[in-house]
This record gives structure tokens, C-alpha cells and sequence, in this order.
């Protein structure tokens, strides 16, 4: 869940940036750093777009683990 | 009666009838009993069809309280079977099977070698259909009398729905074409899909499913949501998806579960309460895709806002300064107009008023100048008055002057010629001298024995000293 979390919380924190820069809140002094931040942000989302870290070993193990 | 059919034999009193005798009895007697055949509402507990024959040998039993209280066997012949079933099937959209009520319709037999069975003539498939409704709408309310009927919907999915479990059948078209539509996805999305095999349609496909989601539920933790997708089947057999225990499942599961069952009759219990019903399991890969969308596109939003802004900004900002600096060039060019003006009108006063200085300075220097010529004119006039006047004056005194100085200068000339040596030598004077020709002053300086020269006035006399003697002494 823990990817999960990351590249959920990455867009929230995208979209706050987003809404920051719409409403026009963003200074010249730091947009450079959220400009910056904005970008690292949409690549943790869109490397999650195109990849799966799911381990069928691992599922099936737990799988095992609750059925004995 | 038995003695009409049959001839029983007879020792020590007893009368003894075989078994077939026995049998062929009851089949009469039942025969001649139920002479016309009769409409019978019953569970069909098993439909027992053999499919080498052709044949079902159906269990029919009627509960009460959940406890059987009849039950007995059925023939269906395979030509009724065939009969009845296309029409129960056209009109329930269900094959006959087992654990439905039927209402049917039955003649009752008996066979000396087979028993008591009762022979199903018809099924009324409109009875069927009721019950299944029944059915239905019983789960339904049901679910919702327990507040379940939403639970699933109300379960919030992930922002990126990409781990799936899948309940399907492996070889299925449905399953097939979901797949088809995730992994043949232009947009490069990556979905993780992990099929838990399970019958979807049929007797058994109730607990088939609801084992496969036990074990999903037991490590949920690895999955987004979980799918259960149904291909092929047509409109037929959907039965099982209205089924209470599954409907229930679905509904409490603790993440959401879609359903792409695939059919166009009336929705199912189970599509009804799940996270979303998809018409096909293509609409429900398609509705996995549109997730991905929705977070996809924000992103390109966000990459081109963040690009768009940061562009105009600085070109805002530097508008923003160059005018700035054109209203610097503006105002300190005005000043320096201004100050220019000023500047030039302070210089043009001071040189008027430098003018007027030097002029004021020059006027009274020439005055001065006049004035001190003018001065000097008299002075030197009167310095030159006063010497002429003086010269004069001196002139008339010199003459008076001179004669005195005359006579005073041969007064003085008559002095000096008396004091002459030569004058006084005449009258009777001698200068003595030494050797040497010094002035000889004081016998002192004398000795006996020395040589003096002593002048006259007409010559010199040189004699030598022989006696000396001083006048005080006067011998």
C-alpha cells in the first residue's frame, strides 16, 4: 500500500500546485522549486501509469499462509 | 385385490404372494387410482441428467422450515426434457436445474422393478420465472432491511485501480476480451490482473464464486479491486447472481468488486450491489482504462499548466520590468529636464548677476582709476611746484653760501700750510728717527752707542748716541 500512498499523495500534492498556480498564489521567488517539485510529481504518477510491482509469488504465499 | 392378478400359493395356512406379484399389484392398483395426470409445485433438488442418455432422473422434495418434508423421484424422458427445456429456457432464460421451483406436470407410476416414481410430462416456466423473481427481489430486500445494499459503492477506490483479481474462467471469451482491452492499451497503462478460476454459470457457480472471493478477501491487501467476469453465457443462467449469499458477499466485500457478467436482461443482484456493473467485461476493462485516463490527463494538464505558467510569468514579470524601467526613463528624464530648466535658469541669474558685479566692480575700479590719477596729477604737480620753488630758493642762497665756505676753506688751507713738517723744520724743529726710520719720541728708545738720523729742514744730520739723559734729571 505503500506505493499506493506515494503516488496517491504525489497527485494530491500535484494538484495542490495546480491550484496554487491557477489562483495565481505562486511567486516568482519560488517557482522555480515548485516547478521543480511539479515535475518529480508527475513522474512518480506517470511511472506508475505504465508499471506494476504486484508478485503473484508473493500473493499466493499469503494466500497459502491463511488457508492452513 | 391381490388374489384378482394373481394366484398365490397356499402352505400350512399361509398365503404367499411373490415379490412381482406384489409389485404388479401396486402398479395396477396405482395405475387404476391415478388414471389422469396432475400439476405438482415442487423444489427441484437435483435435475440428475445423464447426458449419455439423455435422461433426468430429478429429486423432488417440498421443505418446510428448512427441514425436507416429502421428497420422492421423477422420470423425464429425454424427448420431454428437450421440449421442456427450450421452452423454460426461452422463457426464464434458465435451463431447468437444480434447486429452482417448478411447478410441473406429472403422472404417477409404478414399476414392479423401478418403484414409485412420479413422470414429469411439463414444466410451466412461467411459475419458474416467478420464483426466480421471487428470489430476487427477496435477496434484494433482504440486503437492503440490512443495510448492505450500497456498502460496496460506498467503498472508495483507489486513484489508479491497476490490481485486479479476477474471477473467470481461464478460457473464457469474456475474460479474453477484457484482457484484450488492458494489455492492448495504446496509452502503455499497466494493469495487474491475477485470475482466480471459478464457474461462472451453472449449479455450482454460487459457491464456486463465493470460495474464490474467501480467498481474495484473505489478501485483499494486494488488490485494488477485484472483478468478476462472466463471457459467452448469453442471457442464460443468470440466476446465480441473484442469489442471496452472493449478493451479500459482494456487498460487505472490503474492497470494491465490479462485475462484468455480460448479459442484456435485467440486472442481477449482485451487478446491483456491486462497486459498478459493466454491461461486458470490454465496457468493465474499459471503465478500468477511463481511471487511468482520469489520472493521466490531470498530469499532462499539470505538465503543460506548469510550463504555460512559468512562461507567462516571467514574460509577466519581465514586462512588468521593462516598464518599470521605461517609467524610470520617463520620470528621471522629466527630472532631468526639470532640473536642467532650473539649472539653467539659476546660471543665467548668476551670470546676470556676475555681469552685473563685474560691472559694478569695473565702474568703480575706472573711478578709482580716475580719481587716482587725477591725485596723482596734483601731487606730482605740487611735488613739482614745491621743488621748483625750492630750486629757486636754493639758488639765491647758494651765492651767499659759497663766499662764507671760501673763506672758510683758505682759513682752514692757512692752518694746514703752518703745520707743514718742512714749515716747522724752519723754524728750528728736527725730526729724529732710528735706524730703522721710525720716529724716535722718547730717549727711551735709545741707546748709547746707536746710530740716529736726525732731519732738518734743508738735510739730515746721522749721528751716533753717546750719552743719555732725561730732562727730569737735568744734570
Amino acid at each position: 500500500m505503500n506505493n499506493d500512498t506515494n503516488y496517491t499523495d504525489a497527485f494530491a500534492e500535484l494538484q495542490q500546485i495546480v491550484n496554487e498556480i491557477e489562483s495565481g498564489e505562486i511567486s516568482v521567488d519560488v517557482l522555480s522549486e515548485k516547478v521543480k517539485r511539479a515535475a518529480t510529481l508527475i513522474g512518480i504518477c506517470k511511472a506508475k501509469l505504465s508499471s506494476t510491482e504486484e508478485d503473484v509469488r508473493k500473493i499466493l504465499k499469503d494466500l497459502d499462509a491463511s488457508e492452513h | 385385490m391381490l388374489e384378482k392378478i394373481s394366484m398365490p400359493e397356499t402352505q400350512r395356512d399361509k398365503q404367499i404372494f411373490s415379490l412381482y406379484e406384489v409389485t404388479r399389484s401396486i402398479q395396477k392398483t396405482i395405475a387404476e387410482r391415478y388414471k389422469s395426470s396432475f400439476w405438482v409445485k415442487a423444489e427441484m433438488n437435483k435435475l440428475n441428467h445423464y447426458s449419455h442418455s439423455g435422461h433426468c432422473y430429478p429429486e423432488l422434495v417440498e421443505k418446510r422450515d428448512g427441514k425436507v418434508i416429502a421428497q420422492i423421484k421423477a422420470n423425464l424422458w429425454k424427448s420431454d426434457y428437450q421440449r421442456i427445456n427450450a421452452r423454460f429456457l426461452k422463457v426464464t432464460k434458465e435451463h431447468i436445474k437444480d434447486g429452482i421451483s417448478i411447478l410441473f406436470l406429472a403422472s404417477i407410476h409404478f414399476d414392479p422393478a423401478h418403484g414409485l416414481c412420479l413422470r414429469m410430462l411439463d414444466i410451466d416456466p412461467i411459475f419458474s420465472l416467478g420464483e426466480l423473481e421471487k428470489e430476487k427481489h427477496e435477496s434484494i430486500e433482504r440486503l437492503q432491511a440490512e443495510n448492505l445494499f450500497r456498502k460496496n459503492k460506498l467503498l472508495s477506490l483507489s486513484l489508479l485501480p491497476k490490481r485486479i483479481a479476477v474471477i473467470s474462467v481461464e478460457t473464457s471469451k469474456g475474460y479474453a476480451d477484457y484482457l484484450k482491452i488492458l494489455q492492448g492499451n495504446p496509452w502503455n497503462y499497466r494493469v495487474f490482473n491475477m485470475l482466480f478460476p471459478a464457474l461462472l454459470q451453472g449449479d455450482r457457480a454460487v459457491e464456486s464464486i463465493l470460495y474464490q472471493l474467501g480467498r481474495i478477501k484473505s489478501v485483499h491487501q494486494h488488490f485494488d479491486a477485484v472483478a468478476i467476469i462472466r463471457g459467452g453465457g448469453g442471457d442464460v443462467g443468470l440466476s446465480s447472481y441473484n442469489n442471496y449469499q452472493l449478493a451479500r458477499e459482494i456487498a460487505m466485500f472490503p474492497i470494491p468488486v465490479f462485475t462484468g457478467i455480460g448479459h442484456s436482461t435485467n440486472e442481477t443482484v449482485a451487478e446491483m450491489v456491486s462497486f459498478k456493473n459493466a454491461i461486458t467485461p470490454t465496457e468493465l476493462a474499459d471503465f478500468i482504462l477511463q481511471h487511468f485516463h482520469n489520472f493521466s490527463e490531470p498530469l499532462t494538464n499539470a505538465a503543460r499548466l506548469v510550463n504555460t505558467f512559468a512562461e507567462d510569468l516571467l514574460n509577466r514579470k519581465q514586462q512588468q520590468f521593462a516598464n518599470s524601467v521605461q517609467l524610470f526613463k520617463i520620470i528621471t528624464s522629466n527630472a532631468l529636464t526639470r532640473h536642467s530648466a532650473g539649472l539653467k535658469t539659476t546660471s543665467h541669474s548668476f551670470y546676470s548677476k556676475l555681469l552685473l558685479a563685474i560691472n559694478t566692480f569695473r565702474h568703480s575700479l575706472r573711478t578709482t582709476h580716475e580719481t587716482l590719477n587725477t591725485g596723482a596729477e596734483s601731487f606730482l604737480q605740487h611735488q613739482f611746484d614745491s621743488i621748483r620753488q625750492q630750486k629757486s630758493m636754493l639758488g639765491s642762497n647758494a651765492s651767499v653760501v659759497h663766499g662764507n665756505e671760501v673763506r672758510k676753506i683758505e682759513r682752514l688751507h692757512h692752518s694746514v700750510t703752518l703745520l707743514d713738517p718742512v714749515n716747522v723744520l724752519r723754524r728750528g724743529f728736527s725730526i729724529t728717527t732710528d735706524g730703522n726710520g721710525r720716529v724716535v719720541k722718547s730717549v727711551t728708545e735709545l741707546k748709547s752707542g746707536q746710530t740716529i738720523r736726525t732731519r732738518l729742514a734743508d738735510g739730515t744730520i746721522i749721528t751716533e748716541v753717546k750719552k743719555i739723559s732725561n730732562h727730569d734729571t737735568h744734570e
